[in-house]
């Protein structure tokens, strides 16, 4: 029994098709990852889910109850965190707090052991308009108003995208801590780093899920062996490479290439020795073992 | 206790909005001091040009007696017609009385006017009016000098006019309800539009949706301040009438707020079916600028209706502003009860049903 399951969902605006038969299995407690680029449909999974939207086919489960059916019990047990910041401005960090556990029938007082920790650091600023908080502290606040009815389930949807390196590593130390008290988190983010802190993900593009399960798991499945190259003219290798035989692909990875090949029939040897003969001596290869956004490409061209 | 909360929130953003609290005090304030004095259809300080070919005593008396009615100011008396043509040529003439030179001839005769009368109808009311009130002076002038020499006319008929509700005819009393009826409007129609599309624009309503709360007791909680301010501002108004120019409402105040009612209903659906189909504050204050230009120009405040082309007349019916200025004005003025403008009521409770069930049949819970 999956505590969030969704069933072959499709969604479309008009002739766009947003979401083709996703499915989608989380366990209670862990948090999972939805990781895929801009567009690929991670908000519309979320707004169906947390049963703001229709959709065509399928059929979802959060907690047992039916999106479409029961989304009034849903809404009692979910905290939704959309991507932007859409809290009351002109109401202060109290009044925000208080107005959003109260519309949930609770209190602050009664929801104050789930948020006590992140919301001791908002504390000095209670008085303050939430319009006049730094980015860092919205996303506090924002968060603390998703929990402050003790939800059994945290929708968060992009909640790092804009966020910097610092307060996005603060972030996922406060999920974790979340996770800890017993609440299921669901988060999408477009950065693949980030997939190594959920315990399972699904990869997403173009509506589609392309692959699911543990990092090592998707990592494990990668069907080629990895070179990286590196070197001082390092465009015009590019080229040169990907006309090679047994070469799957090879993308640009910062200052390096990756260049996925056959395995067994193409050695860090070989390439080694056709870029010498190209005149490409300086160039270094080595083996290297695929990392998550490797295996987002290489399923991103299987499609 | 959770509609206490949500309608506490709605007041504590309303006060803390930078404009909207000042708006409702200087909103009855500018409704009742100012606008009846810029609105007013009454025409004065019309600039007189005379061109007195007779200067006799005569006509010295007539131009007197045109100067003294209080509606013009003779800015001078021309020697020649070209002289004030050209004064109307430049705009410094509105009216140019040109009289013959054997006037106290014709008027010791009888016979045809001897005097002349010219326009500028640039501004076309102005210049009618103008027109009309410079062939009073005259005909009364005429009378006067008729009747004070020739006692022996028998069929001599005098026209007095007395108005009715109005006794001194005085048209910032007539624009009083009328002006009540254009702030009601606005702060109970488009305000609430506005700010619910605003919470549509910052995606708070998006935090709210995976609420509990039932959409419906949300809009409802952000339409109640709304109609709070509407009472106080017709109480204002009528508060301030009554203390600075002595105004008072010839019928049932109670009828005015029944009507007022009646109005919030029909404005509340209006400012729902806007909110509606628009995703952003242009788009609202786009359609709300439409809606309330159409609803003012074909209401009868400003025009009245009767004159207005068969169409144009046909289209008003579907206005709800025609109602509920009529409302007002048949109570405020003339002491009409309920029962006497029943049809108003009818008018606006049926426009009100249909734009209630077009607001709520347009409005979906789930995208």
């Amino acid at each position: 029994m999956y505590f969030i399951e969704a069933r072959n969902i499709s969604k479309g605006y008009g002739s766009f098709k947003a979401l083709d038969r996703v499915s989608l299995q989380v366990r209670k407690g862990e948090i999972y990852g939805i990781i895929g680029p801009d567009g690929a449909g991670k908000t519309t999974l979320f707004r169906i889910l947390t049963t703001l939207m229709l959709f065509d086919n399928g059929n979802a489960e959060v907690e047992g109850f039916d999106v479409v059916r029961d989304y009034v019990k849903i809404r009692r047990i979910i905290g939704y965190m959309p991507g932007h910041f859409s809290l009351y401005e002109d109401l202060s960090v109290e009044e925000n707090l208080d107005f959003f556990a109260t519309i949930f029938g609770s209190s602050v007082a009664a929801g104050y052991e789930t948020v006590r920790e992140i919301y001791s650091q908002l504390e000095p600023f209670r008085k303050r308009k939430a319009g006049k908080l730094s980015g860092g502290m919205k996303q506090k606040l924002a968060l603390c108003c998703a929990l402050i009815h003790k939800p059994s389930v945290l929708f968060l949807d992009e909640p790092t995208t804009g966020v910097d390196a610092i307060s996005r590593k603060e972030f996922w130390n406060m999920l974790e801590r979340i996770k800890a008290g017993g609440v299921t988190v669901l988060v999408s983010t477009p950065y693949m780093d980030e997939a190594l802190l959920c315990d399972r993900i699904s990869l997403i593009r173009q509506g589609r899920i392309i692959d699911s399960g543990t990092v090592d798991s998707i990592i494990e499945r990668y069907p080629y062996s990895l070179l990286a190259v590196s070197g001082e003219r390092i465009f015009p290798v590019l080229k040169i490479l990907r006309q090679l035989k047994g070469v799957v692909s090879c993308f640009a990875f910062g200052t390096e290439h990756h260049v996925a090949v056959c395995k067994e029939t193409v050695t860090v040897e070989n390439i080694r020795q056709i870029l010498v003969e190209n005149g490409f001596a300086d160039c270094a290869v080595r083996n290297i073992s695929p990392g998550i956004e490797d295996c987002f490409m290489q399923l991103a061209g299987k499609e | 206790m959770v509609w206490i909360y949500l309608l506490e929130k709605e007041f504590k953003q309303f006060f803390r909005d930078p404009g909207l609290p000042k708006m409702l005090i200087s909103f009855p304030l500018m409704m009742v001091l100012v606008f009846p004095f810029a609105v007013s259809m009454e025409v004065r300080n019309i600039n007189l040009v005379v061109v007195d070919n007779s200067c006799s005593v005569t006509s010295e008396r007539l131009i007197d007696k045109c100067v003294k009615s209080g509606y013009f100011r003779l800015v001078e008396k021309s020697s020649t017609p070209e002289r004030a043509q050209y004064l109307m040529d430049i705009n410094k003439a509105d009216a140019i009385l040109t009289i013959s030179s054997d006037l106290e001839k014709q008027l010791a005769f009888g016979e045809s006017l001897p005097v002349g009368i010219k326009v500028n109808t640039i501004n076309g009311s102005k210049g009618s009016i103008a027109a009309g009130y410079l062939s009073n002076c005259i005909s009364s002038f005429v009378a006067a000098e008729n009747s004070g020499e020739r006692l022996s006319a028998g069929n001599h008929i005098e026209v007095s006019t007395k108005f009715y509700y109005n006794k001194y005819m005085d048209y910032k009393v007539f624009m009083v309800p009328a002006l009540i009826v254009i702030a009601i409007t606005m702060i109970t129609g488009f305000f609430p539009a506005l700010n619910i599309v605003n919470e549509k624009e910052k995606g708070t309503i998006e935090q709210i949706n995976v609420t509990p709360i039932r959409r419906s007791t949300f809009i409802l909680c952000k339409l109640i301040p709304y109609w709070a301010v509407a009472f106080f501002i017709l109480s204002s108004c009528l508060f301030i009438a009554w203390i600075v120019f002595g105004y008072t409402c010839a019928g049932s105040i109670f009828t005015l707020f029944v009507f007022t009612g009646l109005h919030i209903m029909v404005t509340a659906g209006l400012g729902l079916l806007i909110s509606n189909y628009s995703d952003n504050a242009q788009q609202a204050m786009f359609m709300t600028w439409f809606f309330m230009m159409v609803f003012m120009l074909i209401s009868g405040i400003f025009t009245p209706i009767a004159s207005m082309p068969a169409w144009a007349q046909a289209i008003t019916y579907l206005n709800p502003l025609r109602y509920y200025a009529d409302a007002m004005r048949f109570v405020y003025l003339k002491g009409s009860t309920f029962f006497e403008v029943w049809y108003d009521a009818l008018g606006l409770f049926l426009i009100g049903v249909a734009m209630m069930s077009w607001a709520i049949l347009s409005y979906r819970k789930q995208e």
